[in-house]
């Protein structure tokens, strides 16, 4: 699938807050989105491209990209945010940073280093750059709570964020919203430029599984508990170009935008497309009111038996999933200038190709 | 109520506050990371009054009964000797330190100041190991282990904490005398350890790089490490690590001169192998029917603990049994969980181990320098 050179150039004449020859920092460069969005930036013109990755071999797919722009505007920078030397020297000469490193471990201490810690080694670097234009934050969508939505109800920018994270068991969305705040706390206290995103589920290739807000294959079948849930789907490179014109959009900051795609599908009926472009499995549809039931009781359990079970299912994390909210694309629409330009149907196409070439492989 | 301090605030020490909480008579008055962010995200989590930046500074404010050393390894010995001047007991994670030296150190600092320490070998007490200790105890073996076999491996796979260490050039176990190795075999030879006689038993190890670490760069880490010990009584014994192998063994056999016993960590299976002669044809019929018959009873027994909320994951439940079992040995209501002997003996065998695997290491560069291999 690609993207048109043309309809990238910033046509719009406001500009953007950085020209191309102005050196972009994107950290988490070689993960699923890092990697799209280095390549939009590159699309976009951007001459300065600095690509903060782990010491992996994951680089290969984002070494291979850049070799497509020939290489010449790319600079790899090899480290771990963990290292103060390494934010510093990641950090020197930036006008924007987008960050999308993140701790997406299972345990609370491991999402919260690699994700708060590792945020503020490189906030504290970069708050002195003199050149430091915008510090794009990567949150998720996750760090929301639903408990006073009815369901049904809209899920957007003006929702609360849920500090009961804990009790969510949920280390990655807590390891998030511990990382917004300390950027906030930035924002206020040293006067950070800063624009936070919240995608949705990112989908495409390079991710075959089945989000799990369509449901979950934990117990050997797979519970189909989305239902007739919206997905708040994004096709990845259509993230990444929203996160792109998020650090680049004047008179932006300090504003908080989700990215989710037009035409969310139902779980239904991305189950059901599934199932029929890349392997048909059986499905049991279970009910929003029985999941929560179920895991109503096995919250207790899990307190009467002191964790003999873990809190896997909680009702926090039952609703925040399954209870089934609207969501809206209008506020990154309006400040970003931004569409979709993959149609959700062209991108459920290019996720269900690669998904059979995966199950192939197997 | 014995007050608890935490010192190393990631992974481990949230499993050890998780288990220290469900313990009556037990609390965290205070945990310390040089990191504060880390420190502040673990009194809040765990509702802990108190986080410090400064180990001196917390033993002094809150002068814990007993300090978990939850911090990489290089600083065992250190914060160790900091806890034991301050008068307070200590439990070290493994492993505990980073030679032989630095453990005695610390035994006789503990020994000298009439407090108590042991080390995090807590896969010495999960469920299946500790009937296999009482059976030991009561003589079914027939005599002092002949042989033993511990396999220890370790799967690279997802693990988040592989992901760390494949990712990041400078992580502490790179550093460390025996680097991956060390920071996981002490749980496999601290078996062996238990039931050797002697202070110095014979070592010959081999390790190399697996073909999986080679193929994708990572030749400075040995993953794969064969062992052979005798101790002065002629007890043998052969451990295994590996990346490798699947699916991923934490078993130990202890052969003895009557009967043996097999331990499945992995599953929680206690499998006693008995001396029983069958006359002609019914050895192939009768053994594995008492075989299934056996299964069947581990089977049973783990259901049943399952349903009194007593089976809680075997490392989890097994780090429990380790912190209670310390607590009441300061107490002075017990023994100490593990001997001081057995965590000198598991220290001396790694430290052997690394040696043979330094040189070995050395012996490889030096030839692939030389283009012969």
């Amino acid at each position: 699938m690609s993207l048109d050179f043309a309809a990238l150039s910033d046509t719009g004449g406001n500009g953007y807050i950085a020209k191309p020859e102005e050196t972009i920092l994107v950290t988490g460069a070689n993960g699923f989105i890092g990697s799209r969005v280095v390549r939009t930036l590159l699309l976009y013109g951007f001459k300065q491209v600095r690509c903060l990755v782990r010491r992996t071999n994951n680089s290969i797919s984002l070494e291979t990209m850049i070799n497509d722009f020939n290489g010449k505007s790319v600079e790899m920078v090899k480290g771990n945010l963990l290292s103060r030397d390494a934010c510093k020297i990641a950090v020197e000469g930036v006008s924007v940073i987008y960050h999308l490193a993140a701790g997406v471990e299972k345990t609370f201490p491991g999402c919260f280093l690699n994700s708060v810690v590792a945020t503020r080694n490189l906030l504290d670097a970069s708050i002195n750059e003199q050149t430091l234009k915008r510090f794009v934050n990567i949150s998720s969508l996750a760090v929301y709570s639903n408990e006073k939505i009815r369901r049904g109800g809209l899920m957007d920018e003006t929702c609360e964020v849920d500090t009961k994270l804990v009790e969510r068991f949920d280390p990655y969305a807590y390891g998030k919203s511990k990382q917004d705040e300390l950027v906030l706390e930035y924002a206020r206290t040293k006067g950070l430029p800063y624009v936070l995103v919240r995608p949705g589920v990112t989908f495409g290739p390079g991710k075959a599984r089945i989000p799990g807000r369509v449901g979950i294959d934990t117990f050997g079948v797979f519970l189909h508990l989305g239902l007739n849930n919206k997905i708040p789907l994004t096709y990845v490179d259509n993230c990444a170009e929203a996160i792109v014109l998020a650090g680049l959009r004047r008179s932006i900051e300090g504003e908080v935008i989700n990215i989710v795609d037009d035409d969310l599908p139902k779980s239904r009926e991305f189950l059901r497309l599934y199932k029929k472009q890349v392997h048909r499995f059986i499905s049991i549809p279970i009910p929003y009111p029985a999941f929560y039931l179920f895991s109503y009781l096995w919250e207790k359990y899990s307190k009467w038996s002191e964790g003999q079970l873990p809190p896997a299912f909680n009702r926090r994390t039952c609703a925040t999933y399954f209870k089934g909210n609207t969501y809206s694309n209008k506020k990154a629409k309006e400040l970003l200038g931004w569409h979709p330009r993959i149609r959700m149907r062209e991108g459920l196409e290019s996720l269900f190709v690669y998904a059979r070439e995966v199950k192939g492989e197997k | 109520m014995i007050k608890v301090g935490i010192i190393g605030c990631g992974k481990m020490a949230d499993q050890h506050a998780v288990q220290i909480q469900r313990i009556t008579g037990a609390e965290i008055i205070a945990v310390c990371d040089s990191e504060p962010l880390m420190a502040r995200q673990m009194s809040e989590r765990f509702n802990i009054r108190r986080c410090f930046t400064n180990a001196q500074e917390m033993l002094d404010a809150v002068q814990p009964d007993v300090v978990h050393i939850t911090t990489p390894p290089q600083s065992h010995f250190q914060l160790g000797k900091m806890c034991l001047a301050a008068g307070c007991n200590i439990y070290v994670e493994k492993p505990f330190t980073l030679n032989t030296c630095e453990a005695e150190d610390l035994i006789r600092l503990a020994n000298r100041n009439r407090l108590k320490v042991t080390a995090g070998h807590n896969a010495q007490f999960t469920y299946a190991m500790v009937r296999m200790r009482a059976l030991v105890k009561n003589g079914y073996l027939g005599g002092k282990p002949v042989h033993m076999e511990s396999h220890y491996c370790y799967e690279f796979g997802d693990a988040s904490y592989a992901k760390a260490l494949l990712g990041d050039s400078n992580h502490w176990v790179r550093k460390l005398p025996g680097s991956l190795v060390q920071n996981i075999i002490s749980h496999g030879i601290s078996k062996i350890a238990e039931y050797l006689s002697g202070v110095s038993p014979m070592v010959i190890a081999h390790g190399f790089t697996s073909p999986f670490l080679k193929k994708i760069g990572e030749n400075d880490i040995v993953d794969e490490v064969r062992v052979i010990i005798r101790d002065e009584d002629s007890t043998t014994a052969y451990f295994t690590f590996s990346s490798q192998i699947r699916p991923v063994p934490h078993q130990f056999r202890l052969y003895g001169p009557k009967n043996s016993l097999i331990v499945d960590d992995d599953h929680q299976i206690l499998f006693k192998v008995e001396n029983k002669e069958y006359k002609s044809y019914l050895r192939y019929f009768v053994p594995p029917l008492e075989h299934s018959i056996q299964y069947a009873g581990n089977f049973s027994r783990n259901l049943k603990k399952f349903m009194k909320k007593d089976f809680h994951l075997p490392n989890d439940a097994a780090l429990k049994t380790l912190i209670e079992c310390f607590y009441k040995s300061i107490a002075g209501d017990a023994p100490l969980p593990l001997s001081y002997r057995e965590i000198l003996l598991t220290s001396k065998i790694m430290d052997d181990i690394f040696v043979q695997l330094q040189d070995q290491g050395s012996l490889e560069r030096m030839k692939y320098n030389a283009g012969t291999v």
